[in-house]
């Protein structure tokens, strides 16, 4: 992205210039960073894609209507995207698979991992509901067999199981299973599984451009003192301790 | 709703009550029971395998013929779920009759139905099992046009995806170069993420083998075509850039003409070694790019080599468990790096790899011991490790004797490749062979009805006997018999007559102990050779042939004479000039062959050379030798001046 490329051409010009460490004062270097000239429809496109990416479609919509700019996907595909991650959310698993199943067969049929994945969280909503019986059926009957597939299934499965055993499983070495995070990164591999089969970035562009301004600062920092965005939620630059 | 193949679905079980509800005649009920078993058998293999034994199948099928698109949809979606990744379906899908009606739902209005249509049918193709489509009728050709062409993402996929499963022959691929197909499918390298992955690999299934194929691509859109594969060898998913690879190595081994520079080659190397890292199905198919990137070129062995190559290799096989495949392929590439180079081999045998690749020839997956063996057999090329006896120990020779007994073919066949190199060893270790009952197991082997095993086994024989020792040629003598030895010279297979040639010839170089061998069962053996050297114009079997009888004609005055009756029969009349037809063959290695014959037959200090010239001298051959002192071939020339020489010894007439 031309914002980060203009971060590397001032880092090389730096770099050609001393090779002390330089100091800028915040007048040079907000003087430099107004002489950046990027474009607002680059912005709003980096914006819509966040919003379509993260899935908030009424935000793209009303987005859309306000900076006119067009999202790269149909928005109405965002809706039941964010049907099946809300499914997954909220411990519906089964809806959510049937979800994605409509959506598009080929996902869960060309994607082992993931369909383990969803069934081992159903499995895992039914100890978390103590139906203990049920568990064990479902994890005989769906689990097991993947497991015979697959080395690495077969630990998790082990693993979830394992959740039976244990009186308290809040305090138990696989609790962490029971956890809302769990239900979230399940929920996260879905969402990315759906938009990589609409031949959509699974990721936001936005997230990894400010990887790479922090990857940028940091090279910088041994060539130069310069005021830095330290907070990025605030962006505010901060002068540096020379 | 009348549903009009209900009453064959309801004939299957009556007992089930899933299959009923399939083919109940109310719509919702059935569309509840489709949409039901779809969600049961995606993703599930053993849900799928029970629903198509249960007879399913036919009972999906038959609501593709239903007027409700979502009813279609649903089952179009569950029969592409029973066809993906299972063989069983495919077949039952197929058997149902739901193929050519997916193929009518292609142009159905409901777009909806069009996608779900196109879905199955991909999934169809997947398989081997798919019917072969015939890209040579005219209406096939357009139909896939026509396919490419949509806007729809589905149908390009699927035109891509009959490409990629029918385009075999190069009579396919050039039909498809001509009509525009190949144009059209490097279009979609712009498109959108699965276009551009069904691109790249129908693109490689176009040019694979095929120079034409690869001129007409790297010409396309003035080479912009080949600059978009070339720019995705780096793109962001590992698919992609394996698929990319494929399609540069393609182009690459048609022709000398392109992508020869050192930096590309050096980039496949790279990437493809880093593709290797990915844990799923693109890390195994890597190693399988790799070998046929490397495969016979030692230039490209030589830059993996720099690259660690074998290191990485190495590395890969420490991770544990390593799948079949993944071994399978590493193997084989390992195996073409050993090919020519002494320097991967060394260094393949000081990290030790060895003992990985022995553990494998156990390993219960197939697949796996032959690339084993195939391994073995590469790096045991290594003539220094060999004489140093570094393969011919128990650790290696039992599992391989082991494996001559295997249930799959090519398993036995992998392993006399491996042991016809092992046995070739110089010094005495052939007996651990021996001790290990493999010689018991090879003879076996010899008289097998499948010819490459016959082949192998008698090349395997062939390299032990060869510089063996008095006592290991003569157990293996006892073990497969001068008769079995006289049938395999002249046995169906040319290339196994070249062999059992081979053996004879290395059964009688040395003593004259050895020479003694051709003689056996009332010399059953050498009529078999004097036969075969009758009959047969291959010239490989010709100089295996003058070889046998170079070899016995440096015996005794027995031998020799011997040697004079089969290449001069008396009671043949006119027949006598094949010996003279060989020794003007326009292969220079026949002629060195058989003059060779004719040196040791003239040999001075033998009582009886005297005779047999006077004998060569009527038969035109001492003048036929006379012109061969000018020979074009070196080796010819020096030969014919030898003999020539000792010719002229008892005096010129």
């Amino acid at each position: 992205m031309s914002l980060f490329w203009l971060v590397i051409r001032q880092l090389a010009e730096i770099e050609a210039m001393a090779a002390s460490k330089k100091i800028i004062t915040r007048d040079e270097w907000e003087k430099k960073l107004n002489d950046v000239k990027i474009r607002k429809e680059d912005m709003n496109k980096l914006v819509m894609n966040f919003l379509v990416t993260e899935g908030y479609v009424e935000a793209a919509e009303k987005f859309r209507m306000e900076s006119g700019t067009e999202p790269d996907i149909d928005l109405a595909t965002i809706t039941d995207r964010m049907a099946v991650k809300k499914a997954v959310q909220s411990g519906n698993v089964e809806d959510a698979i049937e979800k994605v199943n409509d959506l598009n067969p080929e996902i869960l049929d060309t994607n082992p991992q993931l369909f383990f994945h969803l069934q081992q969280q159903r499995l895992i909503e039914l100890i978390r509901n103590g139906k203990v019986e049920e568990a064990l059926e479902f994890a005989q009957e769906e689990l097991a067999p993947r497991g015979e597939e697959n080395q690495s299934f077969l630990e998790e499965l082990e693993r979830t199981v394992a959740l039976l055993a244990f009186e308290d499983v809040s305090n138990c070495p696989v609790g962490d299973l029971l956890d809302i995070s769990q239900r979230l990164k399940t929920a996260s591999e879905v969402n990315a599984a759906i938009l990589t089969s609409q031949s959509h970035e699974k990721d936001p562009k936005l997230p990894s451009l400010l990887k790479m301004l922090l990857w940028a600062q940091n090279q910088l920092d041994e060539k130069a003192a310069y005021p830095r965005i330290n907070d990025l939620s605030t962006a505010i630059l901060e002068d540096s301790a020379v | 709703m009348p549903t009009p193949s209900a009453s064959s679905a309801t004939g299957l079980s009556s007992s089930d009550p899933i299959l009923d509800r399939l083919a109940s005649s109310d719509g919702s009920v059935k569309f509840r029971a489709i949409r039901e078993v779809k969600n049961h058998i995606i993703g599930n293999r053993t849900k799928k395998l029970s629903y198509i034994k249960l007879g399913a199948v036919p009972a999906v099928a038959a609501a593709l013929a239903d007027s409700d698109p979502n009813l279609i949809v649903q089952s179009a979606a569950a029969l592409g779920s029973f066809a993906c990744g299972v063989d069983a379906g495919v077949r039952a899908v197929l058997d149902a009759g739901a193929f050519p009606r997916l193929i009518g739902l292609l142009s159905a209005p409901d777009e909806k139905v069009v996608d779900a249509a196109a879905r199955s049918l991909r999934m169809v193709y997947q398989s081997k099992l798919a019917p072969k489509y015939d890209f040579f009728q005219e209406e096939n050709m357009q139909f896939l046009l026509s396919l490419l062409r949509s806007e729809n993402e589905n149908l390009t996929g699927l035109g891509a995806g009959i490409v990629i499963h029918s385009c075999k022959t190069i009579g396919e691929q050039n039909i498809l170069c001509h009509t525009g197909v190949l144009e059209k499918l490097s279009s979609l390298l712009d498109g959108s993420l699965s276009q551009r992955d069904a691109s790249l690999e129908s693109l490689a299934a176009i040019i694979r083998d095929n120079p034409a194929a690869v001129s007409n691509f790297v010409e396309l859109r003035c080479g912009r075509a080949l600059r978009s594969v070339t720019e995705l060898t780096k793109d962001k998913y590992p698919r992609t850039r394996l698929l990319a690879c494929l399609c540069l190595i393609s182009v690459k081994n048609s022709s000398t003409c392109y992508l020869q520079d050192i930096g590309i080659k050096t980039k496949l190397v790279y990437i493809l070694l880093e593709l290797l890292d990915d844990s799923g199905q693109v890390g195994d198919e890597a190693s399988f790019a790799f070998s046929s990137l490397i495969a016979e070129k030692e230039d490209l062995q030589k830059l993996a080599f720099e690259a660690n190559a074998i290191n990485k290799f190495h590395c890969l096989l420490q991770k544990h468990p390593v799948q079949p495949k993944r071994l399978e392929g590493v193997f084989l590439a390992l195996a073409d790096l050993c090919s020519k180079l002494e320097c991967c081999r060394s260094s393949f045998l000081s990290l030790q790899v060895l003992n990985l690749v022995i553990d494998a020839l156990t390993h219960e997956d197939p697949s796996v011991r032959a690339a084993a063996c195939i391994c073995l057999r590469s790096v045991s090329r290594s003539i220094k490790n060999l004489s140093a006896g570094r393969f011919m120990n128990e650790r290696v020779v039992f599992p391989l004797v082991q494996l001559l007994s295997d249930l799959s073919t090519s398993v036995q066949v992998a392993a006399l490749g491996a042991i016809s190199n092992i046995v070739v060893d110089f010094l005495p270790h052939k007996s651990t062979f021996i001790q290990c009952g493999g010689i018991k197991e090879l003879v076996q082997l010899t008289k097998s009805m499948d010819s490459s095993l016959r082949l192998n086994a008698v090349w395997a024989l062939r390299n032990m006997v060869f510089l063996a020792d008095t006592i290991c040629k003569e157990g293996i003598f006892t073990e497969l018999t001068a008769s079995s030895m006289a049938s395999l010279i002249c046995d169906p297979e040319p290339s196994v007559q070249e062999q059992a040639l081979a053996l004879v010839r290395n059964f009688v170089d040395g003593c004259l102990y050895s020479v003694e061998h051709a003689f056996a069962e009332d010399g059953i053996i050498l009529d078999a050779v004097g036969r075969q050297l009758q009959k047969s114009s291959k010239i490989e079997i010709g100089i295996q042939g003058m070889y046998i009888l170079s070899n016995i004609a440096s015996g005794n005055e027995f031998h020799k004479e011997a040697v004079m009756q089969l290449l001069f029969p008396q009671d043949d009349s006119g027949s006598h000039s094949f010996f003279e037809q060989i020794l003007q063959s326009h292969d220079s290695r026949l002629r060195t062959a058989a003059v060779w014959v004719v040196v040791n037959l003239t040999f001075p200090a033998s009582p009886g050379a005297f005779g047999r010239i006077v004998n060569l001298r009527s038969f035109g051959i001492v003048s036929r030798i006379k012109k061969m002192v000018n020979d074009s071939c070196m080796d010819v020339k020096l030969r014919a001046r030898l003999a020539l020489g000792q010719i002229i010894t008892f005096g010129d007439s």
